[in-house]
């Protein structure tokens, strides 16, 4: 099937990454059988629109037992499966010209904000970044005066194992009481009423290179967290805490033996290379997968009635690929668990043996959809690799992998064997300079969560267009420092933009349309019952564009440029609001919010060379603003 | 031949000798402890502003910095010890902050720097006592510092063979995806332009 | 070989000093013994050659003094004669060293491929003063690293696939394989096999700085079963100390400047700056080859290697004699 490019190369004078690049896209259309042909209008410029009519409605629905959040916001994906959809329609596309600035919160940190605020009831809840401080705001009282704040003790030296800025995910409310983690390895639940400690547990060492960033998620009066660092040879794991005392309910390893892995006879993968015994040792040189990553910082969604949860583990260490052979499981990959017993039920590698820091922690976006006629459950995966995947949610199923980035790294996805083609030119070696590495190091999408609304069945989904140069060194593993391997320069695209937002229909498996903007998007989206879809830039825009269409409805200008998710919810007074944090940061943002020099193309691992002007558009910052119409 | 021009060629000779006895090979001590570096003096200051009256620091010389090779083997500690991990392979920083511009949040003095590598600081930056010996510290010193062009400019690598020596492939329309060069009637079933 | 051996024993018992653990002259190998076959090839005809060439220089030198007057006459005949035999001299000369260039090139030829596929890959790794080895296996947690000590399978041919990471060295096994050169971000690949069981030192021969003369190696060639169970202790982890003087030990090691630099697999010590230690006890020499792996020659190293082998990277240590003692316990128990 892959096989049609080679009649095309005798045409013209192709060389043989073009050759490449287009059995990319044929081979990974291998699988789309009786589909009918799709041609995505992909040329540049904001607010394309392709006149092709969408999915048809009710195609795409949300799986049995998840209700989007309606009024409150109590997570920050929104609901269990990760949509970040909500159906509140006061503000829709005719009336969002009319939003209004309502009230702004500062919560005094400079640093990059990536968090969710999170309502429950009249109260709304923010977490900062390092030291994690929690603000309660009462939304009953006009401007949303400060109920209590709650600041746990910190390290600060949590901040020199930090990978890529002191950021925090957000805070998860479950059950009267605020989750959240702490850059230094702590969880606490904090009572929702009157901010008084519950309990607080300490997962992980900073010595070790450990820190936590992620938002936990709250199952079934469980906790689950897990921890960051797969720059610094952090072994990953997740844990489960139980949300009445914070004692570990069980812990789950990304590598190492079955028993530390929780494998057991439950555990069926779909694919054969997954399957034998002890593969997270088997698959790593002598004692490597100690110190090998996979790490867990990403989202979990949960489906009710399969009753199981999805997670992404991170990159494996160090970034040099030549320096741990062998596929490394079960880093850069996707786990399906039993929230009970933490017990493995499958689990599926985007990127075996990993070769450019393809962390697969991006966000799990649960639908039941139309596939060769038949409605599947699925999940919705942008990956980093640059492919959309669908995958069948039960059995961990590959049923397509579409590229949707500018893609130089890979051949293609065998529908057969679910396994990555990689590029053999693009194969990153030591003491060599390979050029021209697409999607680099963040990938096409990096944490930054899509939206899906199952009103148009469109996925929104901010992406990067980043490409870059990767030369292999030694690593030298010393605890608590980075293990990386690697000198990294990243730059834009084709296009020249370095990010953007699209829309992308799932069934039909094509872009709708696509927005492009000068930085990554390294924010959220947020997908409302109005058809209204909301993201922010790095170069400072809070954006309102039109689902259907992407047509630019409405934007603000914030004091600094946007890293955070935006979210919406039903005040007290029954208004709809919108809410976002400014304060630019994260890896992308890294150069502003550590003030690094820009003069530097491999500073922030690579990141500062496809950012150097950021400093031109955006200062640090770090201000809650709050909108809802007149 | 003429006594004179006898001279004038003694005189060349002398001066050519001379100039080979300026080649004089650059002196790489293995053993030897530089002035300065075997304790810290009791006294570092961090912060120029003190009350009362001026009290002079005791100035130290790390004569690493000039010292060509000193500074070669600060480089090759700099990226063994994962230094470049975090302050980047040129010292554009990153998880930590950079060290090739002009600020220094706690001192560019070499004292300070040996100070901020051994007793670490409170924002993240390990510390290194007894993991690194006295005279490689000093080497690290010396390596920084040249980073930021602080030490003595005939010292410091004029080059570098790595990913710097060129610049980025900048992305061209002859780079775009072969998808997007082939006229959409001539392209596959099936085939996008991503 | 016997035979040329037969026909030179008078040379052989000159150079019998060439015998022994680093001699071209005593192969162990098949890669060897070719190179030893031209060696002998060359040195009986170049002592032909200049045997034929005294002997003449005598025999003209004798033959001017017994002659006659010292008069040049011009005779046509004579002329012809000499001609004749200048010419056939030459022609000799082109017809040996043209058979010197078969010989080379045969044997150049012979040596590039292997007879069967290896059993065996190895990636040699050179640093400076020192080298690393990591032996190749399709399942990679049975892929091993070690230093500056090579266990083979006897009989087995051996790849190995040679690069650096700094300067140019040069793979040198006398008893075993010619020189093979190590360049810095090139690979190349080649090939040897022990026939017979022993120790075989190995140098680096390219000139490569101010320790050149001690980056040493011993390839130590082993039945195979003997060869497999090396294989297998090596992979293990390094056991946990067993009583407190080792804990210290390891302590030391964890807790001083040998972490930055060493990794003992099975410990958090994961650097590769330096040699890998994990089973530094079994080795025979320290300090890649330099001397033998006693308790002494350890401690001495550790306190102050730059007095051994001056210019290495490996800083000088100041330990307490309790700590000291107590990692030449630990170092010790890692067979």
């Amino acid at each position: 099937m892959s096989f049609v490019s080679l009649s095309l190369s005798n045409r013209g004078p192709r060389h043989i990454l073009a050759v490449a690049a287009l059995a990319v896209v044929v081979l990974a259309l291998g699988g789309c059988r009786e589909r009918p042909s799709a041609h995505a209008s992909a040329a540049p410029g904001a607010d394309t629109v392709d006149a092709r009519p969408a999915a048809a409605p009710g195609q795409v629905t949300l799986p049995a037992g998840i209700t989007p959040a309606a009024g409150d916001w109590p997570m920050p994906s929104g609901d269990f499966a990760n949509t970040r959809f909500s159906p509140l329609d006061q503000i829709d596309t005719a009336n969002v010209r009319d939003l209004r600035l309502v009230w702004t919160f500062s919560d005094g940190n400079k640093q990059g904000h990536e968090s969710a605020p999170i309502v429950i009831g009249s109260t709304m809840y923010v977490v900062s970044p390092f030291p994690n401080y929690l603000f309660a705001l009462d939304l009953t009282r006009p401007g949303a005066p400060l109920k209590w704040s709650y600041k746990p003790p910190y390290l600060s030296a949590a901040k020199g194992v930090a990978c890529c800025d002191w950021v925090n995910r957000g805070p998860a409310y479950a059950d009267g009481r605020v989750f959240f983690t702490t850059l230094d390895n702590q969880v606490v639940a904090v009572d929702a009423e009157d901010g008084t400690e519950v309990w607080r547990v300490r997962l992980g060492d900073i010595n070790r290179g450990e820190t936590m960033t992620m938002a936990p998620l709250v199952v079934k009066g469980k906790v689950l967290v897990g921890n960051s660092g797969g720059e610094l040879g952090v072994r990953g794991w997740l844990t489960a805490l139980d949300a009445e005392t914070g004692r570990i309910a069980w812990r789950a390893y990304s590598t190492g033996p079955d028993s530390e892995v929780l494998i057991g006879p439950s555990f069926k993968p779909f694919y054969p290379q997954d399957r034998g015994k002890d593969l997270g040792v088997q698959s790593w040189p002598p004692e490597a997968w100690k110190m090998g990553g996979g790490t867990v910082w990403g989202w979990i969604s949960y489906d009710p009635t399969l009753d199981l949860v999805y997670y992404g583990t991170a990159n494996p260490g160090p970034w040099n690929p030549e320096l741990r052979p062998g596929d490394n499981k079960w880093t850069s990959g996707t786990f399906a668990r039993d929230p009970d017993t933490g017990e493995a039920r499958w689990f599926y590698q985007w990127s075996p043996h990993d070769l450019y820091d393809h962390d697969g922690v991006n966000e799990h976006v649960l639908v039941d959809l139309p596939v060769d006629g038949r409605t599947r459950s699925v999940l919705l995966r942008p990956e980093r690799n640059g492919y959309m995947y669908v995958l069948d949610r039960a059995t961990g199923e590959v049923l397509s992998a579409t590229p949707f980035a500018h893609i130089t790294t890979s051949l293609g996805v065998d529908l057969r064997t679910g396994r990555l083609i990689p590029n053999p030119a693009k194969v990153p070696k030591t003491g060599k300079v390979v050029r021209e590495i697409c999607p680099a190091a963040p990938g096409a999408k990096d944490w930054q969560p899509s939206a899906l609304s199952p009103r148009t069945g469109l996925l929104y989904v901010p992406f990067n267009n980043l490409c870059m140069d990767m030369q292999g060194t030694q690593a030298n593993y010393i605890a608590g420092t980075p293990y990386l391997g690697a000198i990294t320069i990243m730059y834009a695209g084709p296009g020249g933009h370095r990010g953007g937002v699209f829309a992308w229909d799932p069934v039909a498996r094509r872009k709708v349309w696509s927005i492009d903007e000068r930085f990554p998007a390294w924010s959220g989206v947020l997908a409302t019952g109005g058809d209204v879809v909301f993201y922010g830039t790095m170069d400072r825009w809070f954006k309102a564009v039109h689902a259907r269409t992407g047509e630019l409805l409405w934007q603000f200008r914030t004091a600094s440029g946007i890293v955070g998710q935006p979210i919406t919810f039903r005040g007290p007074d029954g208004k709809q609001y919108v809410a976002i944090f400014d304060g630019v940061g994260g890896w992308a943002g890294a150069v502003v919010a550590n003030q690094l020099s820009a003069s530097d193309s491999t500073a922030a691992l690579g990141f500062v060379g496809a950012m150097n002007d950021l400093k031109q558009y955006t200062e640090q910052g770090g201000t809650l603003y709050v909108f809802a119409l007149p | 031949m003429s006594s004179r021009f006898r001279k004038a060629r003694a005189v060349w000779g002398l001066v050519a000798l001379g100039l080979f006895a300026a080649c004089d090979r650059e002196e790489r001590r293995f053993r030897e402890i530089p002035p300065g570096a075997t304790a810290l003096p009791a006294v570092t200051q961090n912060d120029a502003n003190q009350p009362g009256p001026f009290i002079r620091d005791p100035e130290i010389r790390n004569t690493y910095e000039e010292n060509a090779w000193a500074i070669s083997e600060g480089n090759w500690l700099y990226t063994q010890w994962n230094c470049a991990g975090c302050h980047s392979p040129r010292g554009g920083g990153g998880m930590g902050p950079p060290l090739m511009d002009s600020l220094w949040i706690y001192g560019s003095e070499p004292e300070n720097l040996f100070q901020t590598i051994v007793e670490g600081r409170p924002n993240g930056m390990p510390a290194f006592r007894g993991r690194i010996g006295n005279a490689d510290v000093w080497k690290l010193v010396a390596y920084v510092r040249s980073l930021a062009a602080l030490t003595p400019m005939d010292t410091r690598s004029g080059r570098t063979d790595d990913i710097h020596a060129t610049t980025p492939t900048p992305q061209t329309d002859a780079n775009l995806p072969m998808a997007r060069r082939i006229p959409p009637e001539q392209r596959p079933p099936g085939m996008e332009a991503p | 070989m016997s035979r040329h051996r037969a026909l030179a024993a008078p040379i052989a018992v000159v150079l019998g000093g060439c015998a022994g653990r680093q001699a071209a002259l005593d192969p162990a190998g098949i890669q060897a013994e070719r190179v030893m076959g031209v060696w002998w090839y060359m040195l009986i005809v170049a002592v032909v050659v200049f045997a034929a060439v005294v002997g003449a220089v005598l025999y003209g030198a004798l033959r001017r003094r017994d002659g006659s007057a010292d008069t040049v006459e011009v005779e046509p005949a004579r002329e012809r004669w000499l001609a004749r035999w200048v010419g056939g001299a030459v022609a000799v000369s082109l017809l040996i060293l043209f058979g010197f260039l078969i010989v080379d090139f045969a044997t150049g030829r012979a040596m590039a491929v292997a007879p069967e596929p290896p059993a065996l890959t190895i990636d040699l790794r050179g640093y400076q003063w020192w080298w690393e080895a990591r032996y190749d296996h399709p399942v990679p947690s049975r892929r091993l690293t070690v230093a500056n000590e090579i266990h083979v399978p006897v009989g087995r041919p051996v790849r190995l696939r040679l690069t650096s990471t700094d300067v140019i060295h040069s793979f040198w096994v006398p008893n075993l394989r010619g020189k093979y050169d190590l360049i810095p971000g090139h690979q190349t690949t080649t090939w040897f096999q022990a026939d017979t069981p022993g120790v075989y030192r190995g140098q680096c021969a390219e000139f490569c700085g101010h320790q050149h003369a001690k980056m040493g190696m011993l390839i130590i060639a082993q039945p195979p079963a003997e060869f497999a169970a090396w294989y297998e202790r090596q992979l293990r982890p390094a056991p946990d100390p067993v009583d407190s003087v080792r804990r210290r030990g390891r302590d030391v090691f964890l807790s001083g400047s040998c972490v930055m630099c060493h990794t003992i697999r099975g410990t958090p010590a994961g650097s590769q700056a330096g040699p890998e230690l994990t089973h530094i006890a079994s080795r025979r020499t320290l300090a890649a080859g330099t001397m033998p792996n006693t308790r002494g020659h350890l401690a001495g190293w550790i306190v102050d290697p730059q007095r051994i082998k001056p210019g290495v990277r490996m800083p000088p240590n100041q330990l307490s004699p309790d700590d000291l003692n107590a990692l030449l316990d630990y170092l010790g128990s890692l067979r």
